[in-house]
C-alpha cells in the first residue's frame, strides 16, 4: 500500500525555485483555475456571465472594507473547523464533526453566558466564555475519541452521525431551558449580554474573533512543525505501525488530538455567538463544519494554508449570495464550485506528492 | 513529507497576505459600493423607504413548495407586476442567522430602499440591517417586535383555519383528525387549537392527533406522519409545513381527506380536498410598497405590528372541494358571518387546556398578542409539547 | 396495533436505506469505502424523480435514478481509484458536491406531481393478519429491494463473480496472479453500489413521497455505510440494520402518537444514536471480518 517513508527531522532543502518546484506550482495554479473555468462554463449555460461574476467577487472582497469583513466574517469559523479537521488529519484521523463540535460549543457557551455570565464584565465574561465553548467543542469530539480508542469505532462515521445528534440537542435546549422567555414561546436563546459581545470594526459587521483565530492557526502550526509533540502527531499520522513500534502510546494520543480538535470547533461556535449571532438557535453554523473540511483538505492539512483556502472559500460562499440576488440562481451552486476545487486537488494529490 | 514544503507555502502565504492587506489598505473605507449603484445622497431628509431602485424579498425556503414560501413568492410576483419600475431582488434559502444579514445587505447595495423579510426568524436580522440603514423599510412577517423602521405583518391566520376544523369536523367518519407539524412554535399551537376548537364545535367527541416531525420540510418524515396517522384512524389530516404536497399526496393516495394550508392545493387532492386556509399576500404587499414608495410609512397601519384578518380578506378560505357536500358549505358559510361580525370567536372562554385547567375564564375574549404567544394545547389535542 | 405499525413503517422508511447499504457492501467488499453514498442517493432521487416526471413511466425513472447514482460514485471511483486520492475524504466531497448538484437541478421539481410507485398489495398473502400489512402491502421498489438480500448473499458466497469481488477486497494479489485486475473489479462494485444507492434513492421520491425536496436523504446515505460496518458485511445483517433504523423512525411518530411522555427531540435522535450503539455492540467481530483493503483505508495515511 503506501511505500515506506522516511522519517527524517532536518530535511534537505531543495533550491527555492528549483524545475520540480516550479513545475509543482504550476501545477497547483492550474489546478485551482481549472474549477473556475469548468464553472464559468456551467453559469454560461444559465445566461450568467462567469467573469462578472468572478469580478465583482474580488471587486466586492478587495474594493471595501465592508465586503472584506464580509468575507473575514465567512473565513473565520471555517478557519477554526478547518483546524479541527486538519490537525486529528496530520494524526492521521478523519474527524468531520466540526459541525456537531460547533454548535455544542456554541451551545455551552450560551448556557454559561445566559445563567452565570449575564453580568460579568466582559474582561471576565469574554473569556470565560471562551473556555465554555472549547469544553463543549471538547466533550463532542471526546465522545468521538472514546468510541475510538475504547470502541475502536472508525472516527469518520461516528463523528458524522453525532452530528445529527448535535442539532437535536441543541433543539432540546433552546425548545427547553434555554428558550427565550422574551421570546413569545419561539426556540430560541435570550440574546446574550450586550458587554459580552466580541468588540466589531467600524464599518463592517467584522468581529475581532477573526485575529483569534489567525493567532489559533499559527500556534497549531507552531506545535506541528516545530514541537516534539506535533512531530510526533506527524509521525503518528504518516505511519501508524512504525509510532506503535516506536512505543508512542496511540489511544492517549488520539484523544488529545481529537479534544483539541474539538476545542477549536467549539471556539468557533463561541464565536459565532458572540461575534455576530448574539444567540442560539438549531441552526446556528449550520454547514460551517463541512466547509472547514473541504477548507482543510484544500490545504492539505497544512495549518497556513489552511489561511488563504478558508479565505477562498468564505469568498466563494459570499459570492453565493450576490450570484443569486443578481441572476436567480441559488447561492448553493457555489458548493458546487467548492467541490470542484477539491475535486481537482485530490485528482493531482498524487502527482503532488511524488 | 509535508515538512519540505512548509518553507515554501510559509512564504508564499506571507507575501498574499500582505498583498491583500495592501490593497485593502488603500481601498475606500466605509462606502460599500459594489456597482456604483449607491444610495440616495441627497441632502434633503427624504421619508424613509423612498428613493430605491429595487424591492428586496428574502425566503427561508424554496418558492415552489406549494405552501409558506410559494405564498410570499406570489406576494412577490404581484408587487413585481405593480411596480414596474422597481427591480425585485429575491434570494431563497436565506437561513435564519445572521447570514440574512449580508442577504439583506447586499441587497441594499443593489438600490432596495424596501425589504420583505419573510421568514419570522429574519427578525433578528432585519432589526440590525434596520439600525444600520435607517431610511430603508422594511416589513417582516409575522414578527412580534417593531423598530422605527421595521414594520411587520402577519394575517389571523386562525380565523380560516377554524372554520376548516368546523368543516373537518363534519366530514370526519372516524371523529379523528390530524396534524402534523415541525416545532412547537406558537404560531404553530394557535393553527392546531383553532382547528380543533373548530371540529369540536360541531363534533364535542372530535380529537386531533398531532404529530412533530423536527422539520419544516422533510418529505420522508411527512410520509412517515401521514401514513402512521391514517394507521391509527385518522380520516381527516391538516398540517402546519412550509412544503404541502408530499401529506397531501400521501393521504389522497389513502384514502384520507385533507384539509390545506399556506396554499390551494386541491389539484393534488382532487377527491380528499376539504377546504383550505391561505393567505392573501399580492394585495397586501403591493399595498404595503405603495405606502413605503409614496414616503408614507411612518405612522401607517404598516409601522407598527400590522395584523391582516379575514374581514379584512387577508387570509382567506379557499373553495371547497368536490366531495363536500351543500349543508357543510352553508354551515361554514354561516361561522364564517358569525365570525365577521363578532358573535364567534375560536377562542372565546371558557377554553381549557389537555390537563382540563380553565386557561381562558369564561367571557373572555384572549387579545391577538396573547394569541401569538400560546403555549399549550387545547382539550380534545392528543399529543404533547416537546419541552 | 402498535408492534404492526412499527414494523410496517420499519419496512416504509428503512427501504431507502437498506438499498443503499447492500450497495456500499458489495463496494466495501471489493476494498473500496464510499462515504458519497449520500450523494449518489440524492442523484437517484433527483434523477429518477425527473424522468418520471418527463416520461411519466417510474421504472424508466428508476432506471435514470440508478444510473445516475452511478454516474456519481464514477467520479469516487476515478479519484480514489485513478488517482489515489484518500478515500474518505474524496467520499465527504462527493457527498458536499451531490447536495449541491441536486438542489441545484432540482429546484424546478419541488411542484411537480408524478404517477410514482403505489402499494401493490400482493393478492391472499396481504390478507394474512399481522405479517401480511406488514410484508405484503408495499410498493414494487421495497419487494424488489427485500428479493435482492437473498440474492446478493447468493452472488456473493457461491458465485464465482463473488468470489472475484470478495478477492478485491481481500486478497487483490491473489486476484492480479490469476489473471484479473482488482483495479477494474473494484471500479464495477462502486458502480454497482452508487447504482444501488441511486435506486435507494428514487425509492425514496418516486415511490415513497413522490416528492422531490433538497437534500430530502436527510443523512441516509451516511447510515447506509455505518450499518454496513455494523453487518459485518453481510446482505442480510445489513437489511436488519436498516429496517432496524427504520423502525427507530416508526417508533418515534407512534410514541408521538400514544401521548407518551418522553422528549420529541430525543426521539429524533434515537435513530442515529441506535445507529452508534449497533456498531458499539458488534464491534468486537468487526476486526477479523473486515476485508483486508478496508482496513488499510481506515488506518492509511491521512495527510494529504
Amino acid at each position: 500500500m503506501k511505500a515506506g517513508t522516511s522519517l527524517t527531522v532536518m530535511p534537505v532543502r531543495e533550491s527555492f525555485l528549483s524545475a520540480g518546484r516550479l513545475r509543482k506550482i504550476g501545477l497547483t495554479i492550474t489546478v485551482f483555475l481549472a474549477p473556475f473555468v469548468l464553472y464559468g462554463l456551467f453559469l454560461l449555460c444559465y445566461e450568467v456571465n462567469p467573469i462578472e461574476l468572478y469580478w465583482s467577487m474580488l471587486k466586492s472582497t478587495f474594493g471595501s472594507l465592508f465586503g472584506f469583513g464580509e468575507v473575514l466574517l465567512k473565513a473565520t469559523p471555517i478557519l477554526l473547523t478547518g483546524l479541527a479537521a486538519a490537525l486529528p488529519a496530520r494524526a492521521g484521523l478523519i474527524n468531520v464533526g466540526g459541525e456537531g463540535q460547533l454548535i455544542i460549543g456554541a451551545l455551552f457557551a450560551t448556557f454559561a453566558a445566559v445563567f452565570f455570565l449575564d453580568s460579568a464584565p466582559s474582561w471576565v465574561g469574554i473569556p470565560l466564555m471562551l473556555v465554555f465553548g472549547a469544553l463543549g467543542g471538547a466533550v463532542w469530539a471526546g465522545i468521538v475519541a472514546v468510541l475510538k480508542t475504547a470502541g475502536r469505532m472508525n472516527e469518520t462515521i461516528s463523528s458524522l452521525l453525532l452530528n445529527y445528534v448535535a442539532t437535536h440537542t441543541v433543539s432540546y435546549f433552546v425548545h427547553g431551558i434555554l428558550k427565550d422567555p422574551a421570546a413569545f414561546n419561539w426556540p430560541y436563546s435570550p440574546q446574550i449580554s450586550w458587554q459580552l459581545r466580541l468588540p466589531t470594526i467600524t464599518g463592517t459587521r467584522l468581529h475581532i474573533g477573526f485575529i483569534l483565530a489567525i493567532l489559533l492557526a499559527a500556534v497549531v502550526w507552531f506545535i506541528l512543525s516545530w514541537t516534539k509533540l506535533g512531530f510526533n502527531i506527524r509521525v503518528l499520522g504518516g505511519n501508524k505501525l512504525a509510532a506503535q513500534r516506536t512505543g508512542f502510546r496511540i489511544n492517549w494520543m488520539y484523544v488529545w488530538v481529537l479534544l483539541a480538535a474539538g476545542a477549536l470547533a467549539g471556539i468557533a461556535g463561541m464565536i459565532e455567538i458572540t461575534g455576530i449571532e448574539g444567540r442560539l438557535r438549531s441552526t446556528t453554523g449550520v454547514n460551517y463544519g463541512y466547509l472547514g473540511f473541504l477548507a482543510a483538505w484544500m490545504a492539505w492539512n497544512h495549518p497556513l494554508r489552511l489561511l488563504f483556502t478558508s479565505f477562498l472559500l468564505g469568498m466563494i460562499a459570499v459570492a453565493g449570495n450576490t450570484l443569486e440576488i443578481g441572476s436567480g440562481l441559488p447561492a448553493s451552486s457555489v458548493q458546487i464550485l467548492m467541490a470542484l476545487v477539491l475535486f481537482f486537488l485530490m485528482g493531482i494529490a498524487r502527482r503532488l506528492r511524488s | 513529507m509535508k515538512k519540505r514544503n512548509t518553507g515554501w507555502s510559509w512564504k508564499t502565504l506571507v507575501a498574499i497576505l500582505a498583498i491583500i492587506v495592501t490593497i485593502t489598505g488603500c481601498s475606500q473605507s466605509g462606502g460599500s459600493s459594489l456597482n456604483g449603484n449607491s444610495s440616495s445622497s441627497s441632502g434633503e431628509s427624504s421619508a424613509i423607504g423612498t428613493g430605491g431602485s429595487a424591492v428586496g424579498f428574502i425566503f427561508v425556503g424554496t418558492k415552489d413548495d406549494y405552501g409558506y414560501n410559494q405564498a410570499a413568492y406570489l406576494g412577490s410576483e404581484a408587487v413585481e407586476e405593480a411596480f414596474p419600475d422597481l427591480k425585485v431582488l429575491r434570494s431563497e434559502n436565506v437561513p435564519e442567522t445572521a447570514e440574512a444579514e449580508r442577504v439583506m445587505e447586499e441587497m441594499i447595495n443593489q438600490g432596495a430602499k424596501i425589504i420583505f423579510p419573510t421568514s419570522y426568524g429574519h427578525l433578528d436580522p432585519a432589526l440590525n440591517v434596520a439600525a444600520r440603514h435607517p431610511d430603508v423599510v422594511f416589513f417582516h412577517q409575522g414578527g412580534l417586535i417593531t423598530s422605527d423602521n421595521v414594520g411587520t405583518y402577519f394575517g389571523t391566520i386562525w380565523e380560516p383555519v377554524y372554520l376548516a376544523g368546523v368543516a373537518a369536523g363534519k366530514m370526519s367518519k372516524t371523529g379523528k383528525l390530524g396534524y402534523i407539524v415541525s416545532v412547537p412554535i406558537p404560531q404553530v399551537l394557535l393553527n392546531v387549537n383553532a382547528f380543533t376548537q373548530g371540529a369540536r364545535s360541531v363534533n364535542p367527541d372530535a380529537t386531533t392527533t398531532v404529530v412533530f416531525t423536527g422539520s419544516w420540510c422533510d418529505p420522508g418524515q411527512q410520509a412517515n406522519a401521514a401514513n402512521s396517522l391514517i394507521d391509527g384512524g385518522v380520516d381527516v389530516i391538516s398540517q402546519h409545513q412550509d412544503c404541502t404536497k408530499t401529506i397531501i399526496e400521501t393521504a389522497e393516495r389513502r384514502g384520507a381527506m385533507t384539509v390545506g394550508y399556506h396554499a390551494d392545493a386541491s389539484s393534488l387532492a382532487p377527491e380528499g380536498w376539504i377546504v383550505g386556509s391561505v393567505w392573501n399576500w399580492p394585495d397586501l404587499f403591493v399595498d404595503m410598497t405603495k405606502t413605503a414608495v409614496d414616503g408614507e410609512f411612518k405612522g401607517s397601519i404598516y409601522d407598527g405590528k400590522y395584523r391582516g384578518t379575514l374581514a379584512d380578506g387577508v387570509v382567506q378560505l379557499t373553495d371547497f372541494g368536490k366531495n363536500v357536500p351543500e349543508e357543510v358549505q352553508a354551515l361554514v358559510e354561516e361561522t364564517k358571518q358569525k365570525l365577521l361580525d363578532g358573535t364567534v370567536h375560536p377562542f372565546a372562554g371558557p377554553v381549557k387546556d389537555q390537563a382540563g385547567n380553565i386557561v381562558y375564564e369564561d367571557g373572555y375574549i384572549p387579545t391577538i398578542d396573547e394569541l401569538e404567544s400560546m403555549d399549550f394545547f387545547v382539550e380534545g389535542v392528543i399529543g404533547t409539547i416537546p419541552q | 396495533m402498535i408492534i404492526t405499525d412499527i414494523l410496517t413503517g420499519a419496512l416504509r422508511s428503512g427501504t431507502s436505506v437498506m438499498l443503499a447499504s447492500q450497495g456500499e457492501l458489495i463496494s466495501e467488499r471489493a476494498g473500496v469505502i464510499n462515504l458519497g453514498m449520500e450523494g449518489s442517493m440524492l442523484a437517484g432521487a433527483l434523477g429518477g424523480f425527473a424522468v418520471t416526471v418527463w416520461t411519466g413511466n417510474p421504472w424508466l425513472g428508476t432506471l435514470s435514478g440508478g444510473l445516475c447514482g452511478l454516474i456519481i460514485s464514477l467520479i469516487h471511483s476515478f479519484l480514489v481509484l485513478s488517482c489515489g486520492a484518500n478515500q474518505l475524504a474524496t467520499g465527504l466531497t462527493i457527498m458536499f458536491f451531490g447536495i449541491g448538484v441536486t438542489s441545484f437541478f432540482g429546484r424546478s421539481f419541488v411542484s411537480e406531481q408524478i404517477v410514482g410507485f403505489n402499494p401493490v398489495p400482493i393478492p391472499i398473502l396481504s390478507d394474512i393478519p399481522f405479517i401480511g400489512d406488514v410484508l405484503f402491502n408495499h410498493d414494487p421498489l421495497t419487494y424488489l429491494s427485500i428479493l435482492l438480500v437473498p440474492v446478493l448473499w447468493y452472488v456473493l458466497f457461491r458465485t464465482r463473480l463473488g468470489v472475484i469481488i470478495r478477492a478485491a477486497g481481500e486478497k487483490e494479489d491473489v486476484l492480479f496472479a490469476s489473471g484479473i485486475n482488482p483495479l477494474l473489479v473494484r471500479y464495477c462494485a462502486v458502480l454497482a453500489g452508487g447504482f444501488l444507492a441511486g435506486v435507494g434513492g428514487t425509492q425514496l421520491s418516486v415511490a415513497y413521497t413522490h416528492s422531490w425536496v433538497e437534500n430530502m436523504t436527510a443523512g441516509r446515505g451516511v447510515v447506509a455505510v455505518a450499518l454496513v460496518i455494523f453487518a459485518s458485511w453481510r446482505p442480510a445483517m445489513a437489511m436488519v440494520g436498516s429496517y432496524l433504523f427504520g423502525a427507530a423512525q416508526a417508533l418515534q411518530l407512534t410514541v408521538q402518537q400514544q401521548g407518551w411522555p418522553i422528549s420529541t427531540f430525543f426521539l429524533f435522535m434515537v435513530p442515529y444514536l441506535l445507529t452508534l450503539a449497533a456498531l458499539l455492540i458488534v464491534e468486537r467481530r468487526k476486526r477479523s471480518s473486515m476485508p483486508e483493503a478496508l482496513g488499510n483505508v481506515f488506518s492509511a495515511d491521512a495527510g494529504g
